[in-house]
């Protein structure tokens, strides 16, 4: 191990010791606001390890994990995301009585295995990091006890998850078994010619790790958990769950499907595009019967983790770019939406009742108007990020020549339309009289506040002058494509 | 630098009205004023010094004025926008018609006026910066842009059924828009790289596109106008939205979003599909003559003062379709000027109807009658406006119908002929509006007041407005004649796309 | 490899497969066929000897239970790492030497934390 690569492993170290250094915090002495400070302190050093660390293609660390600009680019923004979270989190659980301040742990216990997945390029490391995510998870998910829901969204992510991770294994143990190889680098071409068969074992290989995948990516059809683990879980966990676990588990399908060819064989290709239609579909079709806020949240990204299966569809630059830059955008919106929903929740329950949002508007102009910015980025309407993350998007699949997809994700936005705006509407409709019986709105502390702002500048900002961050993402993934030799 | 300056007050002062509410209602409502004024000024100013036959000698090109920045460098989006006598025209109506709806809801609106004139002001940038637009990326951004304020302006400050029309009103448009959006970047991906990989509008133009795909791509773009215009199977989002929007809603929309339209028609899907319009012209046309008899008929049916006349917008509406279907010299100008006119006078027509409703808090128009009496100003104002929407000599209105007869008559007489018959319904509802309102026995014994000052203003720049138009409208034809011109000269159909027995551009 | 060959290559896996389906329904088919059945009062109580049960079979595992495992998890279970190390300490050198360290400090640090929270008390 030279310096080069502990300074490159360097995100990971600060990470973990991070947690490490929390636990040791709390064993010294049991407080909230230190658990809190030494997180975000956790956060903001990695963030700067990462933007210190040297950039460029194939800063290969050991044969686990590589630290190129495309893994900065995807540690920064997870890390960003816990960052966030922790700030949701604080002003959600001081609410609640008991002890939370194990929740920080799990924060960067989790935020640490997405860190080692969009990192890993070998499936050893890949299942590590997907396991470090998933235990935290549970714990995270199930952590507001004395809620039923709660408990009951954690035993089902748990099920569920081990579940999926089997497939996973099995399928890296079959395409093993078949290719001798677990680097994604030394299996960029399975067959000797692109319209060779896929060797069968290979291709079940493929067919489970997708399942496994699909899973946490919450595709249809493997979205069962989604609406019943984000409605149950505490709502700054539904953020990082929605934003950082999908985001990281995606970075990782983007690395391994631009190091290895295998998704743009016929059978797993027509799988990604059969999952891309059902999930925009599905995903915008059943919100539309929701009257649950998470639960609209919950098929709401379902429906756009299909929109970025179009993207990722056609195999060049442009289309990891829109993927990239779509990911960014959603993820900007998706933990502005789950933190409007959780600085909004009352100590007793989650804010999560599209009626507790009627007249929003009349009562918090600001966070009215901050949440109605993230439900535009989500609908995709201009001057915000989502849009122009939907045009890059639709641009990619037509690049590919993916007509029938992009048809297909202009239907599913038009129906999303619907629910979106439905939210919108309620927020500026007058409070009825009738509403007190309603639990009163938290106060939005300053840090709160200053989030919410926060990722509005940004999303605003991503809508409105996208020119220099996109011109960063297209740099970015050309790394992930380094060292993949021309056939 | 004129330009985003149009677009940039609107914008900039809406925030400051915003603001300055907290403090002043009156102050939020001056601001709007005078700003949307101040670019009525702008605009007209422009008009005068740019668009006179001297400057306009020293022009080269279509644009008369231009501006062109940079703005999304990796995808080659640039703000550029610029101005021809047809989008000045539209621009000045616009604001126009955006002080002429900040005066008139100077006391219908008593909640949140702050954030009503923001909404209002950008409404009116947005639409400014759809008629400007050349980038289509960016004509794009401001199309959608509009709707958020409006969706707004009818969900908030709308009459009773007020949330269905703004999701109703939001998801039509677009849900159409998308479409378009589909199209506009499947041009860039098909054809974009061979003009240099941006989204400039005239790169575009003559680009050599097979016949089945400009079809389709003309058809994505022909889809979100026809929505915005309306044309017949898409408008029912109209009546809704009309009804239910305040006032001063209901005058954008019905004096400048149904416009956006008839200008996207105009600018970008003739031009940039001439062939694909060539054979989608029959459809076009028959869909025309349908909206417009079938808008005149509807209109005959409703008790809803502010329904009816959203119906005989469909009507006219069908009217400028026809005209820019017809795509000759004649119905083109015919079609712009019935978009001015009608604007007026429909917009006063609303105005005059939210006025009404403010005093009698109703728009059924069975429990009024015989209001001559009672309020002869708002009565003479309302026929004059009325006399202009059936089409009579001396009004712009007449014009603007008679250039589309005349026009489409030359090319396609069954259609004109057809079209005509809508003029004979559209006098019997004009009429009926009279009839029902100010004639006939007093139903309920009204004790209203009489146009205030500030209404007879409006009434009266809107109906001197019709009356020059009517009387001499030759300086709005030479402002938009060169601009026609350059769009009809289509360029040769290529080898591409095959020829059947369609002639290019107008026969 | 055609999938001819692999059948050729693999069927007495495919036999052994089979085999094992028959022998598995033949012996829940053929104790289906000549078993007793009979439903008596008691049938579905559980056999205790003659004597009629009390209570309920749903006993609460205490808690502590649950603890001693996660302890014993965490520590015993996970000082197997250390075995693996033990067995290629020459060829991993200093490298995994700090590698262990790191491991078995971040367990003293878990201790101290357990301890500090309480979970050894046992109560």
């Amino acid at each position: 191990m030279t310096g080069v690569e502990l300074i490159l492993l360097l995100p990971l170290i600060v990470l973990s010791g991070a947690a490490v250094a929390v636990m040791l915090a709390i064993a010294v002495r049991r407080n909230y606001l230190a658990a809190f400070l030494l997180t975000l302190l956790g956060f903001v050093l990695t963030i700067m390890a990462v933007a210190l660390s040297p950039g460029g293609p194939q800063r290969n660390v050991t044969a686990l994990f590589v630290f190129d600009d495309f893994a900065r680019f995807f540690i920064g923004l997870i890390t960003g995301a816990g960052l966030f979270v922790a700030v949701l989190a604080f002003d959600y659980f001081r609410q609640q009585r008991g002890q939370f301040e194990e929740f920080f742990i799990m924060l960067l216990g989790a935020t640490f295995g997405c860190a080692v997945l969009v990192a890993s390029r070998h499936f050893a490391s890949l299942f590590l990091g997907l396991e470090i995510l998933s235990v935290s998870l549970y714990a995270m998910i199930a952590y507001s006890r004395d809620r039923e829901i709660s408990t009951e969204a954690g035993l089902k992510y748990l099920i569920l998850a081990g579940v999926s991770a089997a497939f996973l294994v099995f399928g890296m143990a079959l395409v093993y078994a078949q290719t001798g190889a677990l680097e994604f680098s030394r299996m960029p071409y399975i067959t000797a010619s692109p319209d060779e068969p896929l060797d069968i074992i290979v291709l079940a290989g493929f067919g489970m790790i997708i399942v496994g995948i699909g899973f946490k990516l919450a595709l249809v059809p493997f979205h069962l958990w989604t609406p019943d683990v984000y409605q149950g879980a505490p709502a700054p966990v539904t953020a990082f769950i929605a934003t950082a676990s999908k985001g990281a588990v995606f970075a990782l399908l983007l690395r391994l499907f631009a190091q290895t060819d295998v998704a743009f064989y016929p059978p797993l290709y027509v799988t990604f595009v059969i999952l891309a239609i059902a999930s925009m579909l599905f995903g915008s079709w059943l919100a539309l019967l929701q009257n649950n806020m998470k639960r609209i949240l919950a098929y709401s990204s379902i429906a756009h983790l299909g929109f970025l299966l179009v993207a990722f569809m056609g195999r060049g630059h442009i289309q990891s770019t829109a993927a990239a830059f779509y990911l960014t955008a959603y993820f900007v919106t998706t933990l502005g939406a789950f933190g409007i929903v959780s600085l909004l929740s009352p100590g007793e329950r989650d804010a999560e009742w599209i009626e507790d949002y009627r007249g929003l508007f009349w009562r918090r102009p600001f966070v009215a108007v901050v949440f109605s910015v993230m439900i535009f980025s989500l609908a995709g309407i201009p001057l915000t990020g989502g849009f122009v993350g939907k045009v890059l998007v639709i641009l990619a699949g037509e690049q590919a020549a993916q007509w029938a997809l992009v048809v297909v994700l202009v239907t599913a936005s038009a129906i999303s339309l619907f629910y979106y705006v439905r939210v919108v509407g309620i927020m500026y409709m007058p409070a009825e009289a009738g509403g007190a019986d309603r639990p009163a709105l938290p106060g939005l502390s300053l840090q709160g506040g200053g989030a919410l702002a926060c990722l509005t500048g940004l999303l605003v900002l991503l809508g409105v002058y996208p020119g220099p961050f996109l011109d960063l993402v297209r740099d970015m993934v050309t790394t992930v494509y380094a060292g993949v030799l021309p056939r | 630098m004129m330009l985003p300056v149009l677009i940039l007050v609107p914008l900039i002062f809406g925030v400051g009205a915003y603001v300055a509410a907290r403090v002043s209602v009156a102050a939020a409502r001056w601001i709007a004023l005078l700003s949307l004024a101040g670019n009525l000024g702008l605009s007209i100013y422009i008009w005068i010094a740019y668009f006179g036959p001297i400057s306009l000698a020293g022009v080269t090109g279509p644009w008369v004025l231009e501006w062109d920045a940079p703005w999304i460098a990796p995808l080659g989006v640039h703000f550029h926008v610029g101005m021809d006598g047809l989008s000045l025209l539209l621009v000045v109506l616009t604001n126009l018609l955006g002080v002429l709806s900040v005066a008139a809801s100077w006391t219908e609106i008593e909640e949140r006026p702050g954030f009503f004139h923001l909404n209002l002001l950008w409404v009116v940038a947005g639409i400014v910066g759809v008629f400007l637009s050349l980038d289509l990326f960016l004509f794009y951004v401001f199309w959608e842009l509009m709707l958020v304020p409006m969706y707004f302006l009818i969900a908030i400050w709308g009459h009773e059924n007020r949330v269905y029309a703004a999701v109703k009103f939001f998801i039509f448009t677009q849900f159409s828009g998308l479409f378009m959006l589909l199209a506009i970047v499947g041009l860039y991906v098909l054809y974009g790289s061979q003009t240099g990989g941006t989204f400039e509008y005239a790169n575009y133009i003559g680009a050599p596109i097979p016949r089945g795909i400009a079809m389709v791509l003309m058809l994505g773009f022909f889809v979100a106008f026809a929505v915005k215009l309306p044309v017949v199977p898409l408008h029912s989002w109209l009546p809704d939205a009309h009804t239910e929007a305040p006032t001063a809603g209901s005058v954008i929309l019905a004096g400048l979003l149904l416009k956006t339209g008839a200008y996207g028609l105009i600018r970008f899907v003739v031009p940039l599909f001439p062939w694909a319009v060539a054979d989608f012209r029959p459809a076009a046309m028959t869909l025309a003559l349908i909206g417009i008899l079938y808008g005149a008929l509807a209109a005959y049916g409703q008790t809803d003062l502010k329904r009816l006349i959203a119906y005989t917008s469909i009507s006219h509406m069908g009217l400028v379709l026809l005209g820019i279907f017809a795509w000759n010299s004649l119905a083109l100008q015919g079609a712009v000027m019935l978009v001015l006119c009608h604007g007026l006078a429909t917009g006063g027509l609303f105005i005059f109807a939210g006025a009404l409703q403010e005093r009698t808090k109703t728009r059924d128009i069975r429990v009024m009658g015989g209001l001559w009496s009672t309020v002869p100003r708002m009565s003479g104002a309302t026929m004059v406006l009325a006399l202009a929407s059936l089409d009579l000599p001396g009004l712009g209105n007449f014009i603007g119908g008679f250039l589309v007869l005349l026009g489409t008559f030359r090319a396609y007489p069954v259609y004109a002929a057809g079209a005509s018959l809508g003029l004979i319904v559209s006098t019997i509802y004009s009429l009926r509006i009279i009839q029902a309102v100010f004639h006939g026995e007093k139903t309920v014994d009204w004790k209203i007041a009489d146009l205030h000052p500030r209404e007879v203003a409006i009434m009266a720049v809107i109906i001197g407005a019709l009356i020059w138009l009517g009387l001499y409208p030759q300086p709005a034809l030479d402002t938009v004649q060169p601009s026609l011109n350059v769009m009809q000269q289509t360029p040769a159909r290529g080898p591409a796309q095959t020829p059947v027995d369609a002639t290019p551009g107008a026969p | 490899m055609p999938a001819t060959v692999e059948i050729a290559v693999f069927w007495p896996f495919f036999v052994y497969f089979g085999c094992v389906i028959v022998l598995v329904a033949g012996m829940v088919g053929v104790s289906y066929v000549l078993g007793s059945r009979h439903w008596e009062r008691a049938t579905g109580a559980p056999f205790e000897s003659g004597i009629v049960t009390t209570g309920s079979a749903r006993v609460g595992v205490p808690a502590n239970f649950y603890l001693v495992a996660m302890l014993f998890v965490i520590f015993d279970l996970e000082s197997v790492f250390l075995f693996a190390w033990a067995a290629v300490v020459r060829q991993v050198g200093w490298t995994g030497y700090v590698g262990a360290c790191v491991f078995i400090v971040m367990m003293a640090a878990a201790l101290v934390y357990l301890w500090r929270v309480g979970a050894l008390e046992g109560r």
